[in-house]
């Protein structure tokens, strides 16, 4: 949208995209408002009103890990607070859980646990996934064929029999450890995206035109093929973060996760789930924040790949 | 079939049988080599020797492995390490039943809820009903199948509190409750797909017809409109059968179901590394044959697609 080739048929129709109140000024069928790709995707991105809703729901969560990280209502270890059955109180808005303890205080530490795999898992997965999808798409050959093989392997075995190995192998829950495994069993689908945009950023003429100037294989791809592959990726890595936040709580839900004092949300499904008979409570809290946090990912995901998408442009 | 399906269906089997060798292969290594010596001796360490002794751990790698080989290649799987005496191939097969009777269940609930959520969406597309059916999709594949499993459980318990317990195994009427936890989430995604794919159809000029015809509105939305729409909705069906598999480890572990998914999460918390990597080959080989099954599905469904 930011140059306008003359003569070609059909571009200056769909042209004005401009927000409201420049309408008037501009002839857009002859020069469109100048504006970046990330400007005029963040623009569509704050249209989409359930992925903004989606931002502040994350952004909560971030701010309650933070907080956690300081001060939680009451210590994590403090027993004998009251009864599961007890109702919801000023003391203890949430309840009591079935060791007679804060749920409350266990749901913020817990968020904390949610965004380190989460981010740290994206970061990781990110990381691995471009550098083999750029090594494969870019140098092609036999590190392509070597690096496809492993991803068709990969695809062939379901996700959870590798988490699982890994874990039974390493018999050491640690967040260190889970998020391992998940980046082990995630980086591949990253890597694919990677590649196949690689592959078709290669043979464009600007990387011609910086081989042709001498430079070095590494530059082009930091410097003219990643930045090129950036918004996928970006989609890409942002819906990495629920899958991950997902795979964790099923971890700790089976009883793979972190070790006790650690409270992972699916941990607490699972408590809650052995105490259904005394009390809802326990089960449905960390239930209903899991779930909202993860439908506020996947909105965001959402709304992004809608503003970073070219193919939808308006 | 024809001569290219079934040339194409026996290179992927010989490939399902190489992934499955490869995948026990690696998996009775790393076990081995890296994990350690399954039998606890801080408490017994004269049972820990003959227990050790009895399977062979002290054997070289390389002679255990040839051991594994020759006993996979019959057939055997060989034996628990916890529970003495209990062979691991019979384990596998009595477990599989019990998985393949709730994972149909499941897929029946997947195809029946899906198309009928996917079908109504788009026959009243941008109608409150569409909006709320689409909501429910966005629900279904953000929902963990823990979570709706644990909901499923208390709605149960204050709907229906004279049912039986809906956790447990063996009367039938256990069986819905399971079946629909595991199979709903993959409904949510067949509805996206068909909804997707029937709003294409509708649009065509052979369904045009067939209204200008006055043909009743059911014959044209089921006979015309979604035996096409439903062509690009199959290729789920190799993810999907994956899906359910993984699935129902979590849910075969909340209600209590003894399949494989239950036995897998024991197997690896009790250290038991006999079923662990028996597990895994029969995983790797069930998954393998399932995508196969889907894929030669495709040209009887679809008289475009032949395998060449």
């Amino acid at each position: 949208m930011t140059t306008i080739t003359p003569g070609t048929p059909g571009v200056n129709v769909g042209a004005p995209a401009a927000p409201s109140g420049t309408q008037d000024a501009t002839d857009y069928s002859i020069a469109p408002e100048q504006v970046s790709l990330w400007q005029d995707a963040w623009r569509r991105f704050r249209r989409n009103k359930l992925a903004l809703a989606g931002m502040g729901v994350f952004g909560l969560v971030v701010v309650t890990a933070i907080v956690s990280i300081f001060w939680t209502p009451y210590s994590l270890f403090q027993e004998g607070l009251g009864d599961i059955t007890d109702p919801a109180s000023w003391a203890h808005p949430l309840g009591i859980d079935g060791h007679t303890r804060d749920v409350l205080s266990f749901l913020m530490k817990g968020a904390q646990i949610v965004i380190e795999v989460g981010v740290l898992t994206a970061a990781l997965t990110s990381l691995v996934g471009i550098a083999a999808g750029l090594a494969a798409g870019f140098f092609r050959g036999w590190v392509d064929s070597l690096i496809s093989g492993i991803t068709y392997i990969g695809y062939g075995i379901p996700n959870l029999l590798i988490a699982f190995l890994i874990l039974f192998i390493t018999n050491r829950p640690s967040i260190f450890n889970v998020i391992i495994a998940l980046s082990v069993t995630s980086w591949m689908d990253m890597a694919r995206l990677v590649r196949g945009q690689t592959l078709a950023l290669r043979e464009r003429e600007f990387v011609e035109a910086a081989r042709a100037t001498g430079t070095k294989d590494f530059a082009i791809m930091a410097r003219h093929v990643l930045p090129n592959a950036l918004g996928p990726i970006i989609v890409q890595a942002t819906f990495l973060i629920p899958q991950a936040i997902l795979f964790e709580a099923f971890l700790s839900f089976l009883g793979f996760g972190l070790p006790s004092p650690d409270p992972s949300w699916g941990a607490m499904v699972a408590d809650g789930l052995n105490d259904r008979f005394l009390a809802y409570h326990t089960m449905i809290v960390p239930s209903v924040a899991l779930l909202v946090t993860l439908m506020a990912v996947n909105f965001i995901g959402d709304g992004l790949r809608d503003a970073l998408d070219p193919r939808l442009k308006r | 079939m024809s001569r290219g399906t079934a040339i194409y269906g026996a290179k992927r089997f010989v490939l399902v049988l190489v992934t499955a060798l490869i995948v026990s292969s690696v998996t009775f290594l790393l076990v081995h080599a890296l994990a350690g010596n399954p039998f606890t001796c801080e408490r017994n360490p004269a049972g820990c020797a003959h227990e050790a002794l009895v399977h062979g751990l002290d054997d070289p790698l390389i002679v255990q492995y040839r051991t594994f080989m020759w006993n996979l290649l019959h057939g055997d799987l060989g034996t628990s390490y916890v529970n003495q005496g209990v062979t691991v191939t019979p384990l596998l097969i009595r477990e599989a039943g019990n998985s393949l009777i709730l994972g149909l269940c499941a897929i029946l609930v997947t195809v029946i809820v899906g198309l009928i959520v996917g079908v109504t969406a788009a026959v009243k597309q941008n109608s409150w009903i569409d909006y709320s059916l689409t909501s429910f999709v966005v629900f279904g594949y953000s929902v963990p199948s823990f979570v709706l499993a644990t909901f499923a459980i208390i709605i149960t318990a204050i709907l229906l509190p004279n049912w039986s317990n809906s956790i447990g195994w063996g009367s039938p009427e256990q069986l819905p409750i399971p079946a629909i936890a595991l199979g709903l989430p993959y409904a949510a995604v067949v509805a996206r797909l068909v909804r997707a794919s029937m709003l294409d159809v509708i649009r065509q000029d052979y369904v045009r017809t067939a209204w200008a015809k006055g043909l009743s509105s059911r014959v044209v939305i089921i006979r015309h409109a979604l035996r096409n729409a439903l062509i690009p909705v199959i290729t789920i069906g190799g993810p999907l059968v994956t899906g359910i598999i993984t699935g129902s480890v979590v849910i075969e572990t909340i209600f209590g179901v003894p399949g494989l998914g239950k036995e897998f999460v024991n197997s690896i918390l009790n250290r038991d590394y006999g079923i662990v990597v028996g597990l895994y080959t029969f995983y790797a080989m069930l998954v393998g044959l399932a995508n196969l099954g889907v894929d030669l599905l495709y040209p009887v469904l679809d008289p475009r697609i032949r395998y060449a």
